[in-house]
């Protein structure tokens, strides 16, 4: 972590306390996996910001009420929320087609690398439709652990604690998430996605792990 | 060449889940064998297209959020 940034436990407290700034930056630093997590879910994006705001509302009823539990983290927390309400929608039956009328405004709202030309981000962005549609064809125990881990930032141990199996299992699921993901990309053709890293360059390996 | 680590920990070192002194452990395996540093390759490939799926909500929906959080201090 990022020893100028304040903790999360700290913009807590500090909200708490009255300073409305740090539940904007609280905000600010979890919305996307938020968003992501329900979106991977519910496959609609109108859907998937009303739950987002209902994920954040339902923190700050427990947080103003004086029922959050300092002790858990608050990344995880949010995102078992999230999970929690995306199933519950799914299950509903609310969802609808992915395809929103609002995706070029989305685009141009979300799309923000200047050096590439509109070619480059449309492929780009291409590629990551295709690659979300991938991830709803995993069986849904992959799935679900791919969304908790990747993008809920929750461990291992948490999701096996979430989900009532062992770490073993939970870990189990998470790499044939990835093994099936990476078949399905070859076989989509999906190898343009990351051109600074091909499966070829392993010697040196340059490991750029996911901060804990 | 025989893999000198499981996947499972190789998974926990990639979303950085292990101690320090295991993750060394993992780092020395990594120089010595080159299956293990092509899976572990192909997990980071993975972790690359997971994060370029992450997506934006519209700046109105965090906008409203922010609304809503406000009415707590008329409350208070």
């Amino acid at each position: 972590m990022d020893l100028m940034q304040p903790s999360d436990s700290a913009l807590i407290s500090l909200y708490l306390a009255g300073q409305e700034s740090a539940f904007a930056i609280l905000l600010e630093r979890h919305r996307s996996r938020v968003f992501t997590t329900i979106l991977l879910i519910v496959r609609d994006e109108d859907v998937a910001e009303d739950l987002m705001q209902d994920t954040f509302i339902k923190a700050i009823h427990t947080m103003k009420s004086g029922r959050y539990n300092e002790e858990g983290k608050f990344a995880p927390w949010i995102c078992r929320i999230a999970h929690n309400l995306a199933i519950d929608s799914f299950r509903r039956g609310k969802r609808v087609p992915h395809i929103s009328l609002t995706d070029n405004e989305r685009l141009n709202n979300t799309l923000t690398i200047a050096d590439d030309g509109p070619d480059d981000i449309l492929a780009r962005e291409e590629t990551h439709t295709r690659l979300r549609a991938l991830i709803q064809e995993l069986p849904a125990a992959q799935k679900e652990v791919l969304l908790m881990r990747h993008y809920g930032d929750m461990s291992f141990q948490e999701i096996a604690d979430a989900t009532g199996v062992s770490i073993n299992t939970a870990l189990g699921r998470m790499r044939y998430a990835l093994i099936n993901l990476r078949k399905k990309m070859t076989a989509n053709s999906l190898h343009h996605y990351d051109s600074n890293l091909t499966p070829f360059d392993t010697a040196p390996v340059c490991v750029q792990r996911i901060a804990g | 060449m025989i893999q000198t680590l499981p996947h499972s920990t190789l998974l926990q070192y990639v979303y950085n889940e292990l101690p320090v002194e295991r993750q060394r452990e993992v780092e020395e395996a990594l120089q010595h064998d080159p299956d293990l540093a092509a899976t572990c390759a192909d997990l980071l490939l993975a972790q690359r297209a997971l994060d370029g799926v992450r997506r934006e909500p519209r700046p109105q929906a965090s906008e409203a959020i922010l609304r809503y959080s406000r009415t707590f201090l008329s409350k208070s």
